[in-house]
């Protein structure tokens, strides 16, 4: 029987059960008693799994099922949280409280919800969690040394596929979801390729048209934990993403909570779920972003020597389903992602090509200038500050205004006559960022890729 | 005859060369046959030409002897002398290697080798099967000459022949017989070296030869029936060109077309040979004459095409350009930099120029650095990416004024570029190149349209690329119900009464039917303001169609005919608050399509779902006046202010149910509802509340003859394919025209004829009261004398009604039989737009409206 239910009037958010045959992962999830809205993972031409990987699959398996939850849980945001048959130690509860609450802070701004306090995952006793911790030290599963790396269609994941390919490094291009973007991509890297199937539960929609709270869910970190299990599953020892170091800088703040839009992205995350896994599931599976210690214009220089991607790749925020020859198949011109990466790529590419690439030119379209402005960060937007994309943005412009070849395209002059002059030129050069910077968890074995990006 | 490589790479080919060079005989003709390498041959011999290992190059050398033995094999010969040398020479060259010759030398020696065999097959397998070839070698013939422009690669590689007549060439060759084969792409120079002619050699070869021989004609037999009037891949309805003077099929084939090297009619040009274009698979066709000039005809454009990859480089100067020597200067930076000049465009202050796409412009510091030397002397631009846009035809600034429409188009958009050749022949256009792929067909047809591309003058244009190529469908019409069956019927209702409109019920449901063809569309609306005559309702209703309305009216005309569980949808545009009200007290589906109605009265959509009409942008249709998209047309939210509306609908609690664009009418491209429907749905993906998609409507009907009409098969094909990835969403159409335009005519008799000057008026007792498309989108309808529908058209008449203004015409240069007072006249395809937008205007009656079941 089906009930109708007001998602947003839910009390608990249930996971029910998590169960996996033959290649396929089942994730159960529930609001209230309504019916249970089942999540299906599809592993192509999974191996059985080993007696002696068992372990390891199954806290993956498990931890999969905790994070994906999260697609689940925004729906209604109840304020409780019940996990059937599952007590949670103090390193899972604290992951899990972490993601929900950042990974969801978008969301929440946007829905005008304040989330602090809601968020709490059931835990153990204080006493059986450190036990429970003190015992759980996963043991080596003696993978083989080879990378999982996540395809998005964007210039990073292929900046980091040549980075370990340049090395020798054996390595598979992954990718969840039906995208013939990234299948593009993922078969001009000439790696063998993994499509792992995610499908939501229908009942998800239903929630949609009944007025679930809907926004922004941190998909990254869901990828994370369905290329963990796949690691285990299909026996790699590294999943290497292509994370920035501006990745983990917050967008905003509000009402004193930081907003970071790509919080699963980040460094923090990165470490809760690279010390997670080698805690809880194998102490050789490494998880980390090849491209952490790199800005977005030490990345977007590596990229623009890889001429063989130039007319695949797409890191425009419109999901293009369908792909068509043309350049406008592949990017809109209109969103901010459009317009940082031609900014990002331009000091580095011969215009003539740089154009071809995105089909028009962005810079000499007057109608764009408010996107500009806001990657700038220049009037009604955020003020100049010394992070992430604005600072870098306005580098690249700088390098651009001095460009004879550049410097008569409308908002290239633009920026020369009406912000230049309100900037500081000490804080405009180009070259500070393309200097590898700060931490990064690369394991030893593919140090040397990481080195060959700088 | 001239044959490619793919021609002469099978036996059945060589058969039928066979074939055609014994037909030609049996004319009385007699024959040279130029031939290709075998198709993959050159490309092989390039890549031996690159090994740099004497083994390797051998092994490269047997595998493509090893070619030739499979050929023969399949054509039971055994190896003739002359190709058995070849093949040994060709061993040699490639175990020796460039050391004695010469690199270049060696390479054009070796390159040759693939005309040189595939001529001694073919002179072999013609003369074996009953056709006595002689072989001739071409580089005792053809005679390269040294021009003072040349070094020694193109001298060797890409070299130019003489071509004056040689009479004693042809005297030594009539002596010897009368089949020839020779070889296409290598000639000889005065040292005695083998060169090549580089680049569409072999067509080149041919008309070096028929230059020489003052041919009768040189016929090029390749795999396309000849030029076109666009390419194929971009305009499917393109027509065969089948007559063009040396100058315009140079211009075409220098502007875009592949089928023809544009330095291949040069030759031909002075000695007035005739060239002809055939294909090979379909020798029955037409094929395209290339001649010294085409019959007196009117002037006509007679091909568009587009190169892309263009970048322009503006240079603007306050009176620099009176110095002397200053553009001398400026273009010997473009020389220093390597970027060759094509297009030019100057003014007091600014010279723009435009660079062709090439690897050092593309992936080389080129620009920079030329614009970096440029910027010492004045200000530069760079534009790109561009793409150029040329008509061709000759006469073109006489045409000018046929090309208001395709003008207007251009004011759309941001031109950059205009150039129009001193020859004539051509006008240029250098527009941004996104909106390329979009804008040529449309561009086509506009010139179709507009009478500035006469394809009604069948002595110039053949049949439709798609018509002779497509697949799918024929575009074979079917014959007008009205011409047959229908025409006694109709002739005694206009007996009763003129004028009068008369609707065939069994054509609005053999439309109906194609529509219902499209397995993706999960529900079709009636866009009923084409027609509201009950009899067409209930028709449609019977049929399971919705039906859309655009105001009170027409929903209240649709609740009165069809069932109360047919849904509706109501779509207005700028229509007042209590039209909504109103609405919103009906079944039907409301359609918002401005910020104002949430903004100001949001409280009246409290709770309430609605379709949200986005404006997507660039607009298309046949006229102005009947595209709705892009800032220039009054209809649909434009993309930036979607989140704007978003937050409205929130704050009043209304739901975005559906999304719905419509950009114009009059589309026959079917990839343009895939488009729509593409935007719509990675739109609708940010909108969780959305579960179906309104593409619209604007379903084309041909109006000209001879124009494809919609493929309701590549649609249906269109549609699936988005459907597949968008298969959450619902697909709407709401097509009207296309459902009634072809099941209504007009009948109206003729009242008077006046003749004037060199026009004829022939008028009827109707005009823009009953049909107004004619003054308002230039719409172009068919007009027949249904009395006289069998007697010959010989008369030239300006159709015109009986109204009080000038613009009262309803056809121009309408060929008609002489026609008398009294005849039955019938203006076909008006049962859209017709009746209901005709008027009382000069207070005459309207037309009355006649079913036929």
């Amino acid at each position: 029987m089906s009930k109708v239910i007001q998602p947003r009037l839910t009390q608990v958010f249930r996971f029910v059960r998590c169960g996996y045959a033959d290649g396929v992962a089942e994730l159960v999830y529930a609001f209230d008693d309504g019916d249970e809205l089942i999540e299906r993972i599809r592993f192509p031409d999974a191996p059985p799994v080993s007696a002696d990987r068992r372990a390891a699959f199954d806290a993956a398996s498990s931890m999969l099922h905790l994070i994906a939850g999260v697609s689940y849980y925004k729906a209604g945001v109840p304020p409780k949280i019940e996990v059937a048959g599952h007590e949670l130690d103090d390193a899972t509860a604290d992951l899990l409280d972490a993601l929900y609450l950042h990974g969801l802070a978008e969301f929440a701004y946007r829905n005008g919800l304040d989330l602090r306090g809601r968020i709490a995952f059931p835990r153990m006793s204080r006493e059986n969690s450190t036990a429970s911790t003190a015992t759980a030290k996963a043991s080596s599963l003696g993978l083989p040394q080879r990378t999982l790396v996540p395809i998005g269609g964007g210039k990073d994941s292929l900046v980091a596929v040549e980075a370990i390919k340049s090395i020798g490094g054996e390595a598979t291009a992954v990718w969840v979801g039906n995208s013939a973007l990234i299948a593009a991509c993922a078969e001009r890297t000439g790696l063998p390729m993994l499509n792992i199937q995610r499908e939501l539960a229908p009942g998800l929609f239903e929630l949609n048209r009944l007025g679930a709270w809907n926004g922004h869910i941190p998909v990254t970190a869901v990828n994370s934990a369905i290329l963990a299990v796949a690691a285990v599953l299909y026996g790699y020892d590294s999943i290497a993403f292509a994370n920035e170091r501006s990745a983990s800088a917050a967008t905003l703040e509000y009402d004193g909570q930081q907003v970071n839009h790509q919080w699963s992205k980040g460094y923090a995350f990165e470490q809760l779920l690279g010390d997670w896994l080698h805690t809880h599931v194998a102490s050789d599976l490494d998880y980390f972003s090849l491209l952490r210690p790199y800005s977005e214009l030490a990345i977007t220089r590596a990229f623009a020597k890889l001429t063989p991607y130039f007319d695949v790749f797409s890191s425009c925020n419109r999901n293009f389903k369908l792909l068509g020859p043309k350049p406008a198949d592949r990017w809109c011109g209109q969103c901010p992602k459009c317009h940082f990466v031609f900014l990002a790529l331009a000091p580095f590419l011969p215009k003539p090509r740089l154009l071809s690439i995105f089909g028009r030119n962005l810079l000499d379209d007057e109608t764009q200038a408010a996107g500009f402005d806001a990657l700038l960060e220049y009037q009604d937007h955020k003020p100049f500050e010394c992070v992430g994309e604005g600072a870098e943005a306005r580098a690249a412009m700088l390098a651009l205004s001095q460009r004879p070849e550049w410097q008569e395209d409308a908002l290239v002059a633009r920026f020369r006559s009406d912000i230049l002059p309100q900037l500081d030129p000490a804080q405009l050069a180009l070259e500070p960022w393309l200097t590898p910077d700060g931490e990064h968890r690369v394991p030893t074995r593919l140090q040397s890729a990481l080195a060959t990006i700088g | 005859m001239k044959f490619g490589g793919t021609s002469v790479a099978t036996l059945p080919r060589w058969q039928n060369i066979g074939e055609l060079v014994a037909s030609r005989q049996a004319e009385g003709a007699r024959v040279l046959i130029v031939v290709s390498a075998l198709t993959g041959v050159t490309d092989a011999l390039k890549q031996l030409c690159s090994e740099s290992k004497a083994i390797n190059r051998s092994e490269a050398a047997r595998a493509i002897a090893q070619r030739h033995y499979d050929l023969l094999d399949h054509m039971q010969l055994s190896m003739p002398a002359t190709l058995g040398e070849r093949l040994e020479d060709l061993a040699r060259l490639a175990n020796e290697g460039a050391a004695t010759l010469g690199e270049l030398a060696w390479q054009a020696q070796v390159q040759a080798h693939g005309e040189l065999m595939s001529s001694a097959l073919g002179a072999a397998f013609l003369s074996h099967s009953g056709l006595p070839t002689h072989w001739l070698d071409a580089r005792d013939c053809l005679s390269a000459v040294a021009l003072p422009n040349q070094n020694e690669r193109t001298r060797l590689l890409s070299s130019m022949v003489d071509s004056r007549p040689d009479p004693a060439l042809a005297a030594r060759l009539a002596a010897q017989g009368d089949v020839f084969i020779t070889q296409g792409f290598i000639a000889r120079e005065s040292q005695g070296r083998t060169v090549l002619l580089g680049r569409g050699g072999s067509d080149t070869s041919a008309s070096y030869f028929g230059a020489l021989l003052k041919a009768q004609r040189v016929e090029i037999w390749t795999d396309v029936a000849g030029m076109f009037t666009a390419n194929p891949r971009q305009v499917p309805g393109a027509r065969l060109l089948q007559r063009l003077d040396y100058e315009e099929a140079q211009e075409i084939a220098s502007t875009g077309a592949k089928v023809l090297h544009p330095r291949c009619l040069s030759p031909l040009r002075e000695s007035r040979v005739p060239l002809l274009i055939k294909d090979t698979n379909r020798p029955e066709l037409d094929g395209t004459v290339i001649g010294p000039e085409v019959r007196a005809h009117a002037p006509s454009v007679k091909a568009i095409s587009a190169r892309k990859g263009i970048t322009l480089v503006s240079m603007e100067s306050v009176g620099m350009w009176q110095q002397v020597g200053f553009l001398a200067d400026v273009f010997a930076q473009f020389k220093h930099h390597g970027l060759s000049v094509d297009l030019i465009g100057s003014a007091e202050t600014n010279v723009t120029v435009s660079l062709d796409p090439t690897e050092n412009l593309l992936d080389s510091d080129a620009i920079a650095a030329l614009a970096t030397d440029l910027a010492k002397v004045c200000r530069v631009k760079v534009i790109a990416p561009c793409a150029a846009i040329t008509l061709v035809g000759r006469g073109m600034r006489s045409l000018l004024h046929t090309l208001s429409g395709v003008l207007a188009e251009f004011g759309q958009l941001r031109v950059h570029l205009i150039s129009q050749s001193s020859n004539n022949l051509n006008l240029t256009f250098v527009v941004d190149e996104e909106v390329v792929d979009t804008l040529l067909p449309h561009l086509h047809d506009l010139l179709i349209s507009a009478g500035a591309l006469r394809t009604d003058d069948s002595a110039l244009f053949g049949p439709s690329w798609q018509a002779l190529y497509g697949n799918g469908e024929s575009v074979a019409a079917t014959t007008a119900w009205w011409r047959d069956a229908q025409r006694e019927a109709l002739l005694e209702l206009a007996a009763e009464k003129t004028p009068r409109y008369v609707y065939h019920l069994p054509t609005v449901r053999r439309q109906a039917g194609a529509l219902k063809s499209l397995g993706a569309v999960d529900r079709l609306h009636y866009a009923v303001k084409a027609n509201t005559h009950p009899a067409i309702l209930r028709a449609l209703a019977a049929e399971g169609f919705a039906f859309e309305c655009v105001s009170p009216g027409e929903l209240q005309a649709v609740s009165a005919i069809v069932p109360a569980s047919t849904p509706l949808l109501f779509t207005p545009n700028f229509a007042p608050r209590d039209d909504y009200a109103l609405a919103l007290d009906t079944r039907a589906t409301v359609t918002l399509d401005a910020l104002h109605p949430l903004e100001h009265w949001g409280e009246l959509f409290h709770g309430r779902e609605v379709v949200l009409r986005i404006d997507l942008g660039r607009g298309l249709g046949h006229h102005e006046k009947v595209r709705t998209g892009g800032s220039g047309s009054k209809f649909g939210v434009p993309l930036d202010q979607l989140t704007q509306f978003l937050q409205l609908a929130q704050t009043h609690g209304v739901t975005v149910r559906g999304l719905h664009a419509h950009l114009g009418s009059g589309v026959l491209d079917a990839a343009h509802w895939g488009e729509v429907y593409v935007q719509l749905a990675s739109l609708a993906e940010r909108i969780d509340s959305v579960v179906f998609l309104n593409i619209g409507g604007g379903l084309g009907v041909p109006s000209h003859p001879g124009e494809a009409s919609l493929d309701m098969a590549e649609l249906d094909r269109v549609l699936r394919e988005v459907k597949a990835a968008y298969p959450q969403y619902q697909l709407w159409m709401e097509p009207g025209r296309y459902l009634v335009a072809d099941a209504g005519v007009l009948l109206a008799r003729v009242t008077q004829q006046k003749g004037k000057g060199a026009y004829r008026y022939l008028g009827i007792d109707t005009g823009m009261n009953s049909l107004i498309r004619p003054a308002l989108y230039d719409a172009w309808h068919e007009i027949v004398n249904l009395t006289r529908l069998d007697e010959s058209a010989t008369a030239l008449y300006q159709v015109v009604g009986p109204i009080c203004e000038s613009g009262d015409v309803l056809g121009t240069d309408r060929r008609l039989p002489e026609a008398d007072e009294g005849d039955v006249m019938l203006i076909a395809q008006t049962g859209a737009y017709g009746k209901v937008m005709s008027s009382h205007y000069n207070l005459r009656d309207e037309a009355d409206e006649i079913v036929i079941e």
